[in-house]
């Protein structure tokens, strides 16, 4: 407390501290949603101001980035981008769509499986970025309107990322702030999840579902996809089925190994950049190299370092632990009346707003709710409550999670605009539905 | 050598507002490529050409390469279908809205910088200050021209 009345002294023209430092955060939070400018670039300058006036040093700032979620964000990009090239997740789609013999509804529940797995064990951007132009080549082919087809994958993505540690950003950074481990995510989350799933495509079956129909040929054309030519390169594929398989038993492990799962993620990037080009010519792979890394989204990865400077720069003026003691006012430090108002609030914002900022201002004030409840152990619920409120409210609105964008785009481009009222109308129903389950899992799971 | 001496002068052109289907059938017949398109006031309006047709054909999310490959997709029928609804549009709706334009009193050095400069333009169109089409200038006029000149089929002035 000293320290901190120490450095706040030397804030620039003796301006009040928490003032400058609230002001630059909802300065930075209002552009940002006004999307006018590049987030990465706001969430910079709005850190750089935080230094230049004095609300942090320098080293303050640095040792404020958590360089464990940018590691593992980083590392599974790289992974990802190496691993994309082998045609893999075309071949999964095509196979699931075979399987269920090219049956319309089959074809939808199928897509969602599969965007729903690659959501949880990679990031929900790359997954829909893959799996969504598939998706329009199916649909064609069935001569059916790609819109529920798409509604679906939205979701399934959102609710397939909620599911594991590595699976949406949110749990990166609770996971890394919070200390729960990949395990923990698997144990604590998981099982909920294909509950949600189930419900969420009964409500899709009942509002779309029901009149999807192919006729004979359509379905014939579905069965003459040749999945084994989306494969491209089958030691590139080898070699990403083992450093992928590596990487996620690597973080089943880290905890008890006391590895932090950036060192997984960063040390399976290298090692997969190390076979891609292994024997090739130093030619080849400096080409292959800066390939890669040209695919590797800095701007995310700036917009973080940004970010965490920013909040830190918050924290340090102590305006989160007064939030905090507001809410556990509001909420009379009852646990479940607090874990339920995290869910809902977080799940609210995040269908309207960037989830990653919000969550990064709610982790230092759960952080600092802890005294009250007794400790780190006794709060877990409500990291829990957060991943959950934080991940799957992206489903409530076209701008609540990236991914939601990426297959809005996909959708305008092949001439099947998606609206976003009519998107809206159903989907937020749906979160609030999800949420709703989810609450009562946190309820039976942990607070009765 | 200025651009409004080796530019090809006699041109077949189509309107604004003609079919796809009608204006294919002419550039089949003449075995052309492309075809520079005019509004009613005579002014350049866009240029057809065989491949913003096929690229108008070919589905957007392939076309745009969010999908790189689809070695492993069976001829659905799709490129069809599309052609079939395509002939009865404008052409408007197809052609290319923005083609490289060049000034009659530019060298061949600059126009040959302009053609290969942006990439995918294999011909550029000749205009006045008015946006009235003088002639046009392919990749393939200007080759011709230089084998013409090593030749001394023509003068350099």
């Amino acid at each position: 407390m000293h320290n901190m009345e120490a450095e706040i002294s030397s804030v620039i023209f003796g301006w009040d501290p928490t003032w400058v430092a609230v002001s630059i955060l909802l300065l930075v939070y209002g552009v940002i949603m006004a999307e006018k400018f590049n987030r990465a670039v706001l969430s910079l300058l709005g850190a750089g101001i935080m230094i230049l006036c004095g609300v942090l040093n320098q080293h303050q700032a640095v040792a404020g980035v958590d360089f464990n979620t940018i590691g593992l964000l980083t590392g599974m990009m790289v992974i990802v981008a190496i691993s994309q090239k082998t045609g893999m997740f075309q071949y999964v789609a095509i196979k699931a769509a075979k399987a269920v013999k090219g049956d319309p509804w089959g074809i939808l529940v199928m897509l969602s499986i599969v965007t729903a797995v690659f959501s949880a064990l990679l990031d929900n951007v790359t997954t829909v970025l893959l799996i969504a132009p598939v998706t329009l080549l199916i649909t064609d082919a069935l001569g059916v309107r790609p819109y529920p087809y798409l509604f679906a994958l939205i979701l399934a993505s959102n609710i397939g990322g909620t599911a594991t540690l590595i699976g949406d950003p949110p749990n990166i950074m609770i996971g890394s702030a919070a200390h729960l481990s990949f395990t923990d995510f698997l144990v604590n989350l998981a099982p909920i999840i294909p509950v949600i799933f189930i419900v969420v495509i009964a409500v899709v079956w009942v509002l779309f579902g029901r009149d999807l129909t192919a006729s004979d040929e359509s379905k014939k054309l579905i069965m003459q996809f040749d999945e084994s030519a989306a494969i491209k390169d089958v030691p590139l594929l080898k070699k990403s089925l083992i450093v992928l398989s590596l990487v996620i038993a690597g973080f089943t492990v880290a905890h008890t190994l006391h590895l932090e799962p950036a060192t997984i993620a960063m040390f399976g990037a290298a090692l997969l950049l190390f076979l891609q080009t292994f024997g090739q010519s130093v030619e080849e792979k400096d080409h292959a190299y800066e390939g890669i890394m040209a695919e590797v989204e800095w701007t995310t990865i700036f917009f973080f370092v940004g970010l965490f400077i920013i909040v830190t720069g918050v924290e340090h003026t102590g305006v989160i632990a007064l939030l905090a003691e507001k809410t556990l006012a509001l909420t009379g430090g009852d646990l479940i009346a607090t874990t339920g108002a995290i869910l809902w609030v977080s799940a609210v914002a995040s269908a309207l707003i960037d989830n990653i900022p919000f969550v990064a201002t709610m982790i230092p004030l759960i952080h600092s709710m802890a005294p009250t409840f007794g400790g780190a152990e006794a709060i877990e619920p409500l990291w829990w409550a957060l991943a959950l409120g934080a991940c799957l409210g992206g489903n409530g609105s076209l701008i609540g999670a990236s991914a939601n964008l990426i297959v809005a785009g996909f959708a305008q481009r092949s001439g099947h605009p998606i609206a976003f009222l009519s998107f809206m109308k159903h989907a937020f129903m749906l979160m609030l539905l999800t949420i709703a389950i989810s609450h009562l899992y946190l309820y039976m799971r942990y607070l009765s | 050598m200025l651009a409004e001496r080796m530019m090809v002068t006699e041109l077949v052109t189509a309107q604004v507002d003609e079919s796809v289907g009608d204006v294919l059938a002419r550039m089949r017949s003449a075995g052309l490529r492309m075809l520079p398109v005019l509004n009613a006031d005579r002014t350049v309006a866009g240029v057809l050409s065989t491949f913003s047709i096929l690229s108008y054909i070919v589905p957007n999310y392939i076309g745009s390469g969010d999908l790189k490959e689809v070695a492993y997709a069976p001829d659905m029928g799709v490129l069809r279908k599309k052609h079939h609804t395509i002939i009865h549009q404008k052409i408007s709706d197809v052609m290319e809205k923005a083609p490289l334009l060049v000034h009659p009193h530019e060298s061949l050095l600059s126009v040959s910088a302009s053609l290969i400069a942006f990439g995918k333009h294999e011909y550029a169109l000749v205009v006045d200050e008015n946006s009235h089409l003088l002639g046009v200038i392919s990749a393939g006029d200007v080759l011709d021209l230089l084998c013409r000149l090593k030749e001394g089929e023509v003068n350099d002035a």
